[in-house]
């Protein structure tokens, strides 16, 4: 597709003064052209914008339709320039023109063409200044940067013009010069007769996409002569003309299905690079320009599967100068998660397509191997025993059933039960956590634990894979082991009550395994995660998540679980539940608050090592 | 054609002295004439493309009558009653009136005329010190303490660093919206005095830069899992009245200039800080410091230039206003060292 013409820069600028003469030249504008044969016509929008929103018609300036010279059409006395600067109250006031571009002569008011350059005016409250007033950088220069962009793969043409109309005008007198320094072996060139700089032959991006020159301006006037040096930036514009192509060859790659069978998981990744820049904003039209779409007529292939697209800018080293590419990612994601019965295997093609890319190539197949395994809902071998002490007291956790490579599926849902047993003996129970891929067991009735006729418990567990109802089961023996302990009076419901080792470990608790509270010692250095606390098994509490079993009861671990407020130094856990980190020893009251502090009363032994430091 | 419904204020220097837009709303609604032309502006610009609005006659005339009321040279006050507001009324406007793709908008906000010497004075007053004195100390430390010993301070700047610093989940850092909010309101009703020293203090050790990196908690409020292109969380930004607002306001009284001696706009250091300062309560376009170094101060936006295609060169111009900025930085480099600008009068 052709650009058409289109200008070098974005933006001009140049000051305007009270009283400046009708006819004065003020800047040059130019356009580059797509094609050959193309002539570029300019015209001026009669709307002067002022500031933001307010505008005024046009009276002053003018711009000549085929050499793009801007001038003063009008001069502009005290009157215009007051006028012009209500609304600007800034002490500079700004005007703000739009010059358009057309291959064919204008016909009439077209201000609504994309191809523009803006132009801003600096009014200046006062009458133009003296040539020799000025200083060599206002001379020879505006303060805009030198910088310009050049379409690649576009004829060679005059892009600038380095005197300023404005000041050749005014200050004719002056002998100013210009040299482009550093412009060999580049694609530029000055003429020096009329200070324009050309480019001279096509540009490849992809080649290299920034050029830095140097312009020096020399100015004379008599005997003194001044120097000044400025950048001068060409930035090469990109367009879609390399077509993709796959790194080292690679259009292959393996997916396999087997223990992650979610929905959006990701189950291989292939490479396409491009030589061309991709920009990501805005994403969506990128996304539409380079396109990969499955190729399939299966209707369960295509509903299950789906590609997702990512890019990202890389670069390319060409011939020493860096240029930026694109390297396209395309991923096959499971678009649904898949029975643990499926089995399958297939290659799936995905078609990429570079849609804006005009060559015979636009277009690289990639090719997934899918192989779908079924996977078996089955128990290890062995059946399950456990050993219960008689002393464990309601949410003591006996232990974790889980059938064969449980920890490893993601999207299957499987749920554990225990058949009741036919005996009166029904101390445990299975529960599972919303996300849990395992069952935890843990005393339901600790009044069944202490009775002497229930020895030895047996159940069934039965495993249930929801979505295709395959199920499993196996034995599970619960022996029950230990002498009944005198209890304790005084002792409260949660061994997180206790504030010292003493205390705790001569007191039992909701969920104790051994009819004892557990002890930890921590570090005592500072908020640490290993703070002091009594807790009814130090296996599962605290161990920073707040798991089923524990979240059944406040008084379990409210370590873990505490929602309410923490008195002392400590940090919160996620979600801002429990004690993550504590400072001394952290007791809490289930229900009411938690409290984290130094013990007062030190009790340290002091051995022979520390009395030889004393 | 009707005259505006009030007569709008003149200055000394013959310009018009603008009104907010909350007031210019009011005496606009009391005119039965404006406020029928203010309905039908608006429905003009609903559209969204100044051509076609500038076509139809109807909207013409609107906009012409409009011209002349104080509606159209209405400005908002930072921190205002009713800021959002009044940015509504402004942007209502305004929207549709520019093209959409200008590199830098107007702001929205009157101009600063304070200076930073005033804040000086009245930090000297609050502290019992001059910032200019005690070259050893660590001034961010100094900031925080000043801060501790004010009650709103204290509030507000605890409020922000709990909400900012609370954990939500192992995937969720934090809530990074109401952090935001946080930060605005600590920055919106602290005095500058307080919130700048913390912000801009001086540093010569890298525990002090550090400190100083801290101040916006950054890892709620700055840093993200991604960096976004500049140019699209600019357009994020704009699709947002306040954030457009501020960011406009930042490169009114922040962008570098060749004619003034401090390269900033009117040599006036306090508007940049300020407009900083109200470009970071609370935004994705919120800036920080990139690093604790001690030598360079370098500002930024959590964005890059990756990924800009043919608008790179745009892309990063608008990045070099906050990295490579020599009034941003002469600013708070003046702040931390407690110097202001003399200006002749």
């Amino acid at each position: 597709a052709a650009f058409g013409l289109y200008f070098p820069r974005k933006e001009y600028s140049e000051n305007v003064y009270i009283d400046q003469p009708a006819g004065t030249p003020l800047l040059r504008i130019h356009a580059l052209r797509d094609s050959h044969g193309e002539v570029a016509h300019f015209h001026l929008c009669q709307n002067l914008i002022i500031s933001r929103a307010r505008s005024h018609e046009n009276n002053w300036f003018q711009i000549r339709e085929k050499t793009g010279l801007f001038y003063l059409s009008k001069s502009l006395d005290r009157e215009d320039f007051n006028m012009l600067s209500v609304g600007n109250w800034m002490p500079l006031s700004k005007v703000m023109l739009y010059v358009f571009l057309s291959s064919h002569p204008f016909q009439e008011k077209e201000c609504d063409s994309a191809i523009r350059t803006t132009v801003f005016l600096s009014l200046i409250n006062a009458t133009a200044p003296a040539c020799s007033s000025l200083t060599a950088r206002q001379l020879c220069f505006t303060e805009m940067d030198l910088s310009f962009h050049i379409k690649e793969n576009k004829p060679p043409g005059t892009f600038h013009q380095l005197q300023l109309p404005s000041v050749h005008h005014l200050c004719q007198n002056l002998s100013i010069s210009y040299k482009l320094l550093a412009a060999d072996h580049m694609p530029f060139r000055y003429n020096e007769n009329t200070t324009g700089v050309s480019v001279t032959q096509r540009l490849d991006r992809e080649e290299r996409e920034r050029y830095e020159l140097i312009v020096k301006c020399t100015v004379r006037e008599g005997f003194r002569e001044m120097q000044v040096e400025v950048p001068f930036l060409v930035n090469v514009l990109d367009e879609d003309d390399s077509p993709p192509f796959l790194p080292n060859g690679t259009d292959t790659a393996d997916a396999v299905v087997e223990f992650n069978r979610k929905e959006g998981t990701v189950l291989a990744t292939l490479t396409v690079y491009d030589a061309d820049t991709t920009p990501i904003y805005p994403l969506e039209s990128s996304r539409k320009k380079y396109t990969g779409t499955i190729i399939t007529d299966d209707p369960w292939i295509s509903e299950t599967f789906r590609v997702e697209h990512i890019f990202d800018e890389i670069h390319f080293s060409p011939n020493g100068s860096q240029v930026r590419g694109t390297q396209h990612e395309y991923k096959l994601v499971l678009n649904k998660s898949i029975s643990v019965t499926e089995h399958r295997s297939f290659q799936l093609d995905v078609l990429v397509n570079d849609t804006e890319f005009h060559g015979p190539e636009r277009s690289v197949m990639l090719h997934f191997n899918v192989s779908i395994l079924p996977v078996s809902i089955q128990f290890p071998n062995t059946t399950y025993q456990f050993t219960v002490n008689r002393n464990a007291e309601r949410f003591a956790q006996i232990g974790k059933i889980c059938i064969e490579n449980c920890m490893k599926f993601r999207g299957v849902n499987i749920t554990y039960k225990l058949l009741s047993p036919n005996v009166s003996c029904y101390a445990v129970s299975v529960l599972q956590g919303r996300e849990d891929k395992y069952g935890s067991l843990y005393v339901n009735d600790s009044s069944v634990l202490r009775r002497p006729e229930c020895k030895e418990i047996q159940y069934t567990i039965q495993a249930v894979d929801k979505q295709s109802r395959k199920h499993t089961k196996t034995l599970l023996t619960i022996v029950l082991e230990g002498t009944l302990l005198k209890n304790e009076v005084d002792c409260p419901d949660s061994c997180a009550v206790s504030k010292h080792r003493a205390e705790c470990e001569e007191c039992g608790g909701l969920g104790v395994l051994t009819g004892r509270c557990q002890w930890r010692q921590g570090s005592g250095k500072g908020i640490t995660t290993n703070y002091s606390t009594c807790t009814p098994s130090i296996k599962t509490c605290p161990d920073g998540t707040c798991d089923v079993i524990e979240s059944k009861d406040p008084s379990v671990c409210p370590q873990d679980c505490t929602s309410g407020n923490i008195i002392g130094g400590h940090g919160k856990g996620f979600g801002n539940l429990g004690i993550r980190s504590g400072h001394g020893i952290c007791y809490c009251f289930p229900r009411q608050n938690c409290y984290c502090e130094k013990d007062d009363i030190k009790e340290q032994l002091c051995d022979d090592v520390c009395k030889t430091v004393i | 054609l009707a005259g505006p419904p009030s007569p709008p204020g003149q200055d000394p220097h013959g310009w018009r002295v603008p009104v907010d837009c909350v007031r210019a709303n009011e005496l606009c609604a009391a005119e039965p004439s404006c406020s029928s032309r203010y309905r039908t502006l608006r429905q003009c610009l609903a559209g969204r493309d100044r051509n076609t609005m500038l076509a139809n006659k109807e909207c013409q005339a609107a906009l012409e009558v409009l011209q002349e009321s104080p509606l159209y040279d209405c400005r908002c006050k930072r921190g205002m009653k009713k800021e959002l507001q009044c940015l509504q009324i402004y942007w209502s406007i305004h929207l549709g009136l520019t093209e959409g793709e200008e590199f830098y908008e107007a702001s929205p906000y009157e101009p600063v005329t304070s200076r930073l010497s005033d804040i000086f004075r009245h930090a000297s007053i609050v502290s019992g010190m001059d910032p200019a004195t005690n070259s050893k100390s660590n001034h961010c430390l100094d900031a925080a303490k000043a801060c501790n010993l004010n009650d709103n301070c204290k509030r507000l700047r605890s409020g922000y660093i709990s909400t900012c610093s609370k954990e939500i989940s192992a995937s969720e850092h934090c809530n990074r919206r109401k952090c935001h909010k946080a930060l605005r309101q600590f920055f919106d009703r602290v005095p500058s005095e307080y919130t700048y020293r913390l912000l801009f203090c001086s540093c010569k050790d890298h525990a002090c830069a550090e400190r100083r990196r801290q101040t916006i908690v950054p890892s709620c409020s700055y840093e993200d899992k991604e960096k976004p292109n500049c140019l699209d969380l600019r357009n994020t930004c704009r699709m947002d009245h306040l954030c457009r607002s501020r960011l406009a306001d930042f490169h009114a009284n922040c962008q570098a200039s060749f004619q003034s001696l401090t390269s900033c706009p009117g040599d006036n250091y306090q508007a940049c800080l300020g407009s900083y300062a109200g470009l970071i309560a609370g935004f994705d376009m919120t800036p920080n410091y990139v690093d604790a170094s001690t030598t360079s101060i370098t500002i930024s936006p959590w964005c890059s230039c990756k990924g800009s295609g043919n608008l790179e060169e745009e892309c990063e111009k608008f990045l070099r206003d906050f990295t490579e900025n020599p009034c941003l930085r002469n600013a708070i480099q003046a702040f931390g060292n407690g110097t202001d600008v003399n200006l002749s009068p």
